[in-house]
């Protein structure tokens, strides 16, 4: 028989790390909540899934490269042709980064603690934008591996590699900056799922209705800025002007990069301000 | 040596001034705040933890300024919510964990301190379960658990009895008195009921609207009254007699009785009446005035 004894209180007298730390461990532990990880099994379906459909293209075009010798889907087009996933991936999940702490008044046990209200919100776009990151970037890496693998003729692609994750990175940062904005406002998790997909299918659906009516008018060079009106091609077009890659818009050209690359700026901007402002009023609550 | 310190203080809102010109000190030990709700005892933890500057005054919490080094101060206090703060679907362990991170406790740590906190709240297997299906007694003290984690100077607990039954109750007011005198961290601790905080403070401060309406030692609060209660096994109405027939006022009280005390000679002749009677002395108790009096007198005078 064994008995546990009361040893009684121990006093803490080790280290106490600083603010810098604790932003890092409040970003690790919203990637876990992204994920699902130390949640119930089913916080972890929905991320886990849409990461494996990430995934098959990637696979597929393993394959494709060893059959036929040649690459089927291009570094640069990844993350536009998988936009839908992507997109699901950023409403399903950005709830779970800050929703709960809001709806639940998690944020006072968070703020008597010497972090500060930035550094939180620092942290969660950290999170958010490293797990949307490692959702197009496990994919490319894979089909990268692949290529060098198979061993196609002529030089490995690597630099436009290399440009696609660099994109895939400063993608991940809007997304996640406009995801967890509106998502933040929604403190509800459903009301969140809800308001970032129907803001990323009005940006998809008004692509196509703008160009068609601008193109068909013969208005070919304003057409073409209707592309910008979505995330996914908006950063496709910053990465055909920085990496002269091939735009993957479904017709036509991008307008300007420069102008391209400025509107993503502001985008982002726009919603790290949107952000910080939310929290500024969450805080004095 | 004073835990806090307040100046002057006061906090205006627009609409409301929810602390006014507030002077007041708090030594170590269990201090107890006590007021009806709204008269500010929420609005004071939130400007001593630095996140609400104040209108005027000053105030300083282990003699560190609230407005100039409210981080420093988040490092050595801890803080229990009034209200619901638990994310559900993460278990005890795994916030404790966090929480104690975000407090700057490197990871090892943080897990050795998450368990033996854990423990002394009295949370055993169930830690490993999401939060969210837990009691309220339960959430109670994981909420006190993440306010003790990084092991605090201080801790501010707000309403910590709220939303328990009886037996909780009484269980989280003996987890507080251990805290203030064995863990030998000093806690302030906000109730409305007077009752509670009789039992476990050490020193009393009451604010109504807030003011500061009065600040002593609970002994002061309590003070002995000039009456003793006396229980006897039997023969009562002997006792009664005798005690009447010594010059004493004497009152029965059900199955008690209730003697005026005149001086010391008052003990001594229930002594030896009980003595000479033969009698089965049961009880001999001093009557004590209860907190409730003090306010509700000051309540008036006000």
């Amino acid at each position: 028989m064994s008995e546990i004894y009361d040893i009684g209180y121990r006093h803490y007298d080790g280290p106490r790390l600083g603010r810098g730390y604790a932003t890092r461990a409040l970003a690790l532990h919203s990637l876990r909540g992204i994920f699902g990880l130390g949640r119930p099994a089913r916080s972890k379906i929905m991320p886990f899934s849409l990461a494996a459909i990430m995934l098959v293209p990637a696979i597929v075009n393993i394959a494709l490269m060893a059959l036929l010798r040649r690459s089927e889907i291009p570094y640069s087009g990844y993350a536009v042709i998988m936009q839908a996933v992507v997109a699901i991936f950023l409403a399903s999940q950005a709830p779970t980064a800050v929703a709960p702490d809001l709806r639940h008044r998690v944020l006072p046990l968070y703020l008597s603690r010497p972090v500060a209200i930035n550094e939180y919100v620092g942290a969660k776009v950290a999170a958010m934008t490293a797990s949307v990151f490692l959702l197009i970037a496990l994919p490319l890496t894979l089909m990268y591996v692949g290529e060098l693998v198979v061993d196609l003729p002529g030089p490995p692609a690597t630099g436009e590699y290399a440009g696609s994750m660099t994109m895939a990175l400063v993608l991940a940062l809007l997304l996640s900056a406009f995801g967890l904005a509106l998502a933040s406002f929604t403190p509800r998790r459903g009301l969140g799922v809800a308001s970032v997909i129907t803001v990323y299918l009005l940006s998809f659906a008004a692509v196509p209705v703008v160009y068609g009516t601008l193109a068909s008018t013969g208005n070919e060079s304003e057409a073409s800025w209707a592309w910008l009106m979505n995330p996914f091609w908006l950063v496709d077009s910053v990465q055909s002007w920085v990496f002269g890659t091939p735009p993957h818009s479904i017709e036509g050209d991008y307008p300007n990069g420069p102008a391209s690359a400025a509107i993503l700026v502001v985008l982002i901007c726009a919603g790290l301000a949107a952000l910080a402002l939310r929290y500024r009023k969450a805080a004095a609550r | 040596m004073h835990i806090l310190a307040t100046e002057g203080l006061t906090k205006r809102f627009p609409t409301v001034t929810a602390v006014d010109q507030l002077s007041v000190t708090v030594g170590p030990g269990v201090t107890g705040l006590v007021g009806a709700n709204g008269a500010g005892k929420s609005t004071l933890i939130k400007i001593l933890l630095g996140l609400l500057p104040p209108s005027g005054g000053t105030a300083r919490v282990l003699d560190l300024d609230v407005t100039a080094q409210g981080a420093e101060i988040r490092r050595l206090v801890g803080y229990m919510p009034e209200h619901e703060c638990l994310p559900p679907d993460v278990s005890a362990t795994e916030l404790i964990v966090h929480l104690a991170q975000m407090s700057g406790l490197p990871r090892t740590a943080a897990r050795e301190r998450a368990a033996d906190v854990l423990r002394h709240v009295g949370l055993a297997e169930e830690r490993y379960r999401p939060v969210g299906g837990y009691s309220t007694g339960m959430k109670q003290r994981v909420k006190l658990a993440q306010a003790l984690v990084h092991d605090p100077k201080l801790i501010f607990l707000d309403e910590p009895t709220n939303g328990l039954d009886p037996r909780g109750r009484d269980e989280m007011l003996t987890l507080i008195r251990r805290i203030g005198t064995e863990f030998g961290i000093s806690v302030l601790v906000t109730s409305h009921l007077l009752g509670e905080l009789e039992r476990i403070c050490d020193h009393v401060i009451v604010i109504d609207a807030g003011r500061l309406l009065r600040s002593s030692t609970i002994g002061e609060f309590t003070q002995a009254t000039q009456t003793v209660t006396v229980e006897v096994d039997e023969g009562l109405d002997a006792l009664t007699a005798r005690l009447a027939s010594d010059g004493q006022t004497v009152s029965p009280q059900g199955r008690m009785l209730v003697v005026k005390v005149l001086g010391p000679e008052t003990y001594d002749a229930i002594r030896d009446a009980a003595v000479d009677l033969d009698l089965c002395l049961i009880r001999l108790e001093q009557g004590r005035h209860r907190i409730e009096d003090v306010f509700r007198e000051e309540n008036a005078s006000v």
